[in-house]
């Protein structure tokens, strides 16, 4: 999603563009990437379009001011929606993917998509996912040719930052707000409220959307902590592929532990109960699983 | 391994008692984790498979997600001449004391039958190497190992 016109003049001139995000804590919803470019010479009347940290302004001044973006031929904007799906299933993968890899890949991929439609990007400002100088050296290693200003609270820094959050967190909203819940069970309601975890109101949906075997409604990221509170309640599941992460939880490594907590790792005695290994059998039968059963 | 004997048991697969068992066909989900739950619970409500409009190895790919976790799978038909078969326990009180002198005694009952089912991998596609595709070669070898040999 962005602006889709024909591409204009200015942006074969030196541009500048800033990158924000929306829905990082939430444990529930997309997260959302945006950025808003303009022509280098357009900054100083980007200055006077009251555009803000979007957490400052009430929701109403935001999409007015994502209106009034919107309209203006001298800017353009693209966003990049995260599933909810996408974030939980990456951050439980055999080979996890942390929250910031997913946030610096996002806004490279708006980089790229400004770059290809024919912008001439010269400089980029972002807030810091993560070390904000490993962050810019990454950039700049895989842009060479813009120059990258990664600083904590850029979007309240600089403008076209804070438009970049406007339009990010108003499309974050919209996306909650038109959810289409995947599940079809009854008794189903969207008063999420904010999806910040101290929400009462997300609290609660949390609770009464709890499913002993399933969780949640896939909304919600299995992933966070949050949602740890609440597997004490629900049937255990057992994962083949943390069986593989055991033996090196073993050897080494804190970030197991976590898991643990979450309860997603099994116990060794537990995961050997649940998959066949055929131990012991030649290996024809050990590479098919086929283990011989006496008791059942 | 504290009875090497193992279990002892029938499995009544006849269809007497209903005119037409329940047909689980392609409603029969293998998953690669292990669900500490045994009983009814509203699937279909919460998982939903989803084609993914691409062929691996012949094989249509499909994408659900569990617990957060994202599965991708396949649904296939049992080689030909096999069924799969829902069983469940029938077993009078009575037998318990048996158990304990003579070894356990077992008896299943069908209780529903599949020829389809869908077997879902965490993290990779499915393929022909999938361990559960390629344990019905054992089909092939158990009929070779227990045909009649013939020496010329």
């Amino acid at each position: 999603m962005g602006s889709e016109a024909a591409l204009p003049k200015w942006a074969s001139t030196p541009c500048i563009m800033g990158i924000d995000e929306a829905g990082r804590g939430p444990v529930l919803g997309p997260m959302v990437y945006g950025c808003l470019y303009c022509a280098r010479s357009y900054q100083k009347t980007l200055a006077t379009l009251n555009f803000a940290d979007s957490k400052t302004l009430k929701e109403e001044k935001r999409e007015e001011l994502f209106e009034n973006l919107k309209a203006d031929e001298s800017i353009g904007w693209s966003v990049d929606v995260i599933d909810p799906r996408e974030l939980s299933a990456k951050m439980l993968k055999k080979n996890k993917v942390n929250l910031n890899e997913i946030s610096h890949d996002s806004a490279i991929g708006l980089i790229n998509r400004v770059l290809n439609m024919g912008v001439l990007l010269t400089e980029v400002y972002l807030d810091t996912v993560g070390d904000a100088d490993k962050y810019r050296i990454k950039l700049s290693e895989r842009f060479p040719s813009i120059k990258f200003v990664v600083a904590k609270k850029a979007d309240s820094l600089y403008p076209v930052v804070s438009g970049a959050s406007i339009v990010a967190k108003v499309t974050r909203d919209k996306a909650l707000r038109e959810w289409v819940l995947e599940e079809t069970t009854e008794n189903m309601h969207r008063s999420f409220g904010s999806g910040y975890p101290g929400d009462p109101e997300t609290k609660a949906w949390l609770a009464h959307h709890k499913h002993s075997v399933f969780g949640f409604p896939t909304l919600v990221r299995f992933s966070w902590g949050t949602c740890t509170s609440y597997y004490k309640d629900m049937v255990e599941v057992f994962w083949e592929s943390d069986r593989v992460d055991e033996d090196v939880a073993n050897s080494s490594s804190g970030k197991q532990l976590k898991l643990r907590n979450v309860g997603f790792t099994p116990s060794k005695r537990k995961s050997e109960e649940m998959e066949s290994s055929a131990k012991g059998r030649c290996k024809f039968f050990q590479t098919r699983k086929l283990e011989q059963l006496t008791h059942f | 391994m504290e009875d090497e004997r193992g279990t002892i048991g029938s499995i009544n697969l006849s269809q007497k008692d209903k005119e037409e068992k329940v047909n689980l066909s392609s409603q029969v989900h293998h998953l690669p984790c292990c669900i500490k739950f045994n009983g009814p619970c509203s699937v279909s409500q919460y998982f939903k498979p989803k084609p993914k409009g691409m062929e691996i190895d012949g094989l249509a790919v499909e994408e659900a997600h569990f617990r957060g976790r994202k599965l991708q799978g396949t649904t296939i038909s049992l080689p030909n001449g096999y069924s799969g078969f829902v069983l469940a326990k029938n077993n009078s009180g009575k037998r318990k004391a048996f158990d304990v002198s003579e070894g356990r005694s077992d008896n299943w009952e069908m209780k529903a039958k599949f020829d389809k089912l869908t077997y879902w991998n965490h993290d990779s596609p499915p393929s022909k190497d999938d361990p559960f595709l390629r344990s019905f070669h054992w089909f092939t070898v158990a009929e070779a190992v227990s045909s009649p040999l013939y020496v010329t």
